[in-house]
């Protein structure tokens, strides 16, 4: 994991806000915990750690609107041409750019959109008669939470598939190119960044306005939505 | 940090290669209903890109499977035996949801969960439980509380008798009454004797 090429004095660009780097890391920890609770059965710190991971989620996705411009969708959302162009190697390969490169910034929407949909299943999910049942369970019939929990299970297994590629990517990029991309993720610096525009500056309280709309959804879903 | 990154996705795979197996057993025994029909195409797009995740992200020799003690059959089938009463009982609540709740398919899952109401009691061979080291939420209970246990499975066994005269009589108004007391001897049973999942 350790690549001296890429420690530099200088310390390089910023790549990454404070913001993204916790939400991500913060999302490593998360997605084991909720595996690890469905598993074994605990359901009640699975709904809590859910209803937080929602609220990082709702935060994460008004970060990509407001936040700064390596977290902004308009950023990183790039049409199916730079994606080729990209994968085939006919453009730069983002050796000094800051950001998601095309693919992987599919890659990360795929996976927020996964998350989402994860989370919002799972308000639903359950059943009264079995076991626990999510904070959104009574306001759907039966039978709809029945294939919502169903499509709950099977959407962790392709969260788990593209968490897989994901990583693949990030230890391609370590091997074959020999590019840290793990490094920027922690203090969010690259070292051989050579654009010149910074991050753009976004304040601290704004994160903070995005997180608190983002718990505050989440605490009203969680006391029954009104 | 890296090694370790790659053996917690080597024992993700196995779980995962086993959840989609156990998954494709479930649909492929599952009764469709009316309005599922489109969604079993969806899901087999899912299972399709599932599989093909499962390919391209499990690579070669994946040893986490071979290191556990072969699982006993029976668990199995219990599992899918519960699976099927749970099912049946879902689909005869989404009945009464429903304007004209279809007598027949209430009856029908009446029978199915009266058939493998009987069933249950072979299904429990002792060192069979999760404290034995198995995919299961069977409590140790079950086999320390003998008599408990069968009192409890056979207050399921009359309750879904009770319940299949019921819906015999297609009266809605007893039958959703009967609803409450099926469920009641499924819970009964998971208080004690099944993993709490709360």
């Amino acid at each position: 994991m350790m690549n001296d090429a890429v420690t530099s004095a200088s310390g390089g660009v910023k790549v990454w806000d404070i913001w993204i780097r916790l939400f991500h890391w913060i999302i490593v920890l998360f997605i084991p915990a909720m595996w690890w609770t469905a598993e074994n059965n605990e359901m009640t710190w699975h709904m809590r750690l859910g209803m937080i991971l929602l609220a990082l989620l709702i935060f994460r996705v008004l970060w990509g609107f407001f936040g700064s411009s390596t977290a902004r969708f308009s950023s990183f959302v790039k049409g199916p041409g730079a994606v080729m162009r990209y994968l085939t190697g006919g453009a730069n390969d983002g050796e000094g750019a800051v950001g998601h490169n095309p693919a992987g910034g599919w890659s990360v929407l795929a996976l927020l959109v996964l998350m989402l949909a994860q989370v919002g299943l799972g308000l639903f999910s359950g059943d009264p008669y079995d076991g626990a049942t999510g904070p959104l369970n009574d306001r759907v019939g039966v039978m709809t939470a029945g294939w919502m929990t169903e499509w709950h299970e099977i959407g962790f297994n392709v969260l788990v598939g593209l968490i897989a590629i994901h990583i693949s990517a990030v230890l391609f990029y370590l091997f074959v190119k020999r590019r840290n991309l793990v490094k920027p993720m922690v203090t969010g610096m690259k070292a051989d960044g050579v654009t010149s525009a910074d991050l753009g500056t976004v304040s601290h309280l704004a994160a903070l306005l995005c997180l608190l709309v983002g718990a505050a959804i989440s605490a009203w879903i969680w006391f029954g939505a009104g | 940090m890296v090694v370790a990154d790659l053996e917690y996705q080597n024992c993700l795979c196995a779980e995962w290669a086993w959840n989609i197996a156990k998954l494709k057993v479930r649909l492929a025994n599952r009764k469709q209903g009316k309005s599922e029909n489109s969604l079993m195409a969806l899901r087999n797009i899912g299972l399709g890109a599932a599989a093909l995740l499962t390919l391209s992200a499990c690579g070669s020799g994946d040893e986490a499977a071979t290191d556990d003690a072969p699982e006993p059959a029976v668990i199995d089938q219990r599992q899918d035996n519960f699976e099927e009463i749970s099912d049946a009982f879902r689909a005869i609540r989404g009945e009464l949801e429903g304007e004209e709740p279809d007598m027949a398919a209430i009856v029908a899952n009446a029978e199915i969960i009266n058939a493998n109401a009987m069933k249950i009691e072979g299904f429990f061979p002792e060192g069979t439980g999760m404290d034995d080291g198995y995919d299961s939420e069977a409590l140790a209970t079950i086999w320390e509380q003998p008599e408990e246990f069968a009192s409890a499975h056979q207050r399921l066994v009359s309750a879904s008798e009770a319940f299949l005269a019921t819906a015999n009589e297609g009266d809605v108004a007893a039958i959703g009454e009967g609803v409450g007391d099926l469920g009641g001897a499924c819970k009964n049973c998971h208080d004690t004797f099944r993993l709490d999942d709360e």
